[in-house]
């Protein structure tokens, strides 16, 4: 087996790392990722959780610390250099990397974003650390090993995996499968160390971002607690303004199937399952969706699917929990307008 | 300019099938090339073909025979060299020993590759740790979720579709750029390129080949280890109802909407 450089027992407590959105506010998956940072360390008998904050010259964690304190941070550890300003998976690598032999966490915890997803697998190496990506459930065994839940085979089966033998071990968690918790310590505070880390100048560099219109309307298909999508039943490009006001009238995100992502209809962004996104909403309706295994992996995870086509026979009505045979042309714009009309809102 | 791309051949995941117990039914799985790797291949043969006959695009893989149709396919769709890693003693490794193995052989077979292209993540296993962590053993820049690259000179541009957007960034290479899902066709194989395919000998890449020792690879260097692999709980049909008088289907949805307190 691996010896790791320093004996298991010498590692503890909880890390989360922090990310934020572009407009400088804590990431949802930063609340989610302390949530669960939380009932991990109450398994545990009060494990610390340590909030660890990547920042560039002039960033300070000053906006930050009452936000974590509230969600169970009980240290902040905010890692400085320059050229932390902005992202790289290096920089990222070499921050952490310092830090974690600094100070020795057993466990790290991250959202599985894609900041995440790319900087974990290198830190996995340099650090070393134990990686186990999206997960989807956690359990503490009692020596303070993880127990990871993560799906496999595109969605159809979940393995658990553990690290009997590296530490830290490093949990990127699976957007909304755990899910933000009240802030059950407003008012709280914490203590906040910064340590200046060594980061080299980055070889890669972010020189644009378009925001797509899902993301600059803040309603992400990972994020969004409904989401409307739409298929080859919409008939056309021209069509989808019908699936977009549903999908306003809720205050959802707009997904596709590959199949209209493939023939032009809708931008990549938006395709939800295998070669797309996977979502979990509290709400996913299926607008001419047949429901090949394919999309059906991208989305049978949410908590309540319904479904409307003409054909009885579609895959999908084998998962929907409410599923209409009927016509989206006329179904779609009357739950619109009745929405509207009845002044529903999201619960 | 020397390409490297490293793919995986995967089971066909609308295909699987498992048995009373939920067990995966590991016989008459069909394999293929996993499709984001697709990608990964497609980008480095329009590399190739912009920059003209001074690339080469070499493809690596980690697996047994099974994965050698999916080299041949490579050879036929405009590569030049492909090497099958393959060697009983990598199994029970896991994301870090795979890592450990491609860069040792991207060492030793395409010593001054400028860009390799990984797919963003195998649908199997689906981690995405393999791209990067080349890249940190390579010790050279990384990028995940790419789904454009163009190349001018020793400077890479890449496209990146995230939660936030559409990034664009430019790489000083060499580096590891992971792919997702691209906005341009896959191309299929031509007669010609089939017919050089399998005149191109694929030659089988062993331990001893790559100056790893026994215990860096499998289980030995591993730092993950699986205890269960179930099928996903699977989620029944609920109620299906007419719809043919669209504004009672609509008030019954409503009323299901309420009842499941969505709304």
């Amino acid at each position: 087996m691996v010896t790791p450089p320093t004996p298991k027992d010498q590692f503890s407590g909880i890390w989360v790392v922090v990310e934020r959105t572009q407009t400088g506010t804590l990431a949802e998956a930063t609340f989610e990722a302390l949530t669960a940072a939380r009932q991990l360390a109450a398994e545990q008998g009060n494990t610390p959780i340590t909030a660890v904050l990547l920042l560039g010259d002039g960033d300070t964690p000053d906006p930050y610390q009452a936000d974590l304190a509230a969600h169970g941070a009980t240290a902040v550890l905010a890692l400085t250099s320059a050229n932390l300003a902005t992202y790289s998976g290096q920089g990222y690598t070499q921050a952490l990397t310092q830090a974690i032999a600094a100070k020795k966490p057993a466990l790290i915890l991250a959202g599985a974003t894609s900041t995440s997803k790319d900087y974990a697998p290198r830190l996995a190496l340099a650090a070393p650390l134990a990686l186990m990506p999206d997960a989807t459930q956690l359990t503490m065994g009692s020596s303070g090993q993880v127990e990871v839940t993560r799906p496999v085979y595109a969605e159809n089966m979940l393995t658990i995996v553990t690290a009997p033998d590296v530490r830290p071990q490093m949990v990127t968690l699976r957007a909304k499968a755990f899910r933000k918790g009240e802030a059950p310590a407003a008012g709280a505070s914490v203590t906040t160390e910064t340590m200046a880390v060594d980061v080299a100048a980055p070889t890669l560099q972010l020189v644009g971002i378009s925001a797509s219109e899902a993301a600059s309307s803040g309603k992400s298909l990972a994020d969004a607690e409904i989401v409307v999508a739409g298929g080859r039943g919409v008939k056309g490009p021209e069509n989808f303004p019908l699936v977009e006001a549903l999908a306003q009238s809720l205050g959802a995100a707009v997904g596709a199937s590959r199949a209209v992502v493939d023939a032009g209809w809708r931008p990549h962004s938006e395709q939800v399952g295998q070669t797309g996104k996977t979502v979990s909403p509290n709400l996913y309706i299926a607008l001419g969706i047949h429901g090949a295994i394919q999309h059906q992996v991208g989305m049978t995870s949410s908590r309540h699917i319904v479904a409307v086509n003409t054909n009885p026979d579609a895959p999908i009505f084998e998962i929907a929990d409410f599923g209409i045979v009927g016509d989206l042309f006329e179904i779609a714009p009357l739950l619109t307008k009745t929405i509207k009309d009845k002044n529903l809102t999201p619960a | 300019m020397n390409i490297v791309v490293c793919i995986k051949t995967v089971p066909d995941t609308a295909q699987l099938r498992f048995d009373s117990n939920n067990q995966l039914m590991h016989d008459n799985l069909e394999w293929v090339m996993n499709p984001f790797c697709e990608y990964a291949l497609e980008t480095a043969v329009r590399l190739k073909e912009a920059i003209g006959e001074s690339a080469t695009v070499t493809v690596l893989t980690v697996g047994d025979a099974r994965s050698k149709d999916a080299l041949k396919k490579a050879l036929a769709v405009g590569c030049d060299q492909a090497y099958l890693i393959n060697d009983d003693r990598f199994n029970g490794g896991d994301t870090v020993t795979l890592c450990h193995i491609l860069n040792a052989a991207i060492a030793k077979y395409v010593p001054d590759a400028k860009l390799v292209l990984f797919g963003q993540y195998s649908s199997d296993q689906m981690s995405g740790n393999v791209g990067p962590g080349v890249g940190q053993l390579m010790e050279i820049p990384s990028l995940t979720f790419c789904k454009e690259v163009t190349l001018s000179g020793e400077q890479a541009t890449l496209k990146r579709e995230t939660e936030k957007g559409i990034e664009t960034y430019t790489m000083t290479l060499p580096g590891v750029v992971c792919m997702m899902k691209c906005d341009y066709e896959l191309r299929m194989p031509a007669i010609k390129g089939v017919m050089k395919a399998n005149r191109t000998e694929i030659p089988e890449v062993k331990l001893d080949d790559l100056g790893l020792s026994a215990d860096q690879v499998g289980a030995g260097g591993a730092f993950v280890t699986s205890m269960s692999f179930t099928r996903k709980p699977q989620k029944t049909g609920g109620q299906k109802i007419d719809g043919s008088d669209p504004q009672a289907a609509v008030n019954q949805l409503i009323d299901y909407l309420h009842q499941q307190q969505i709304v």
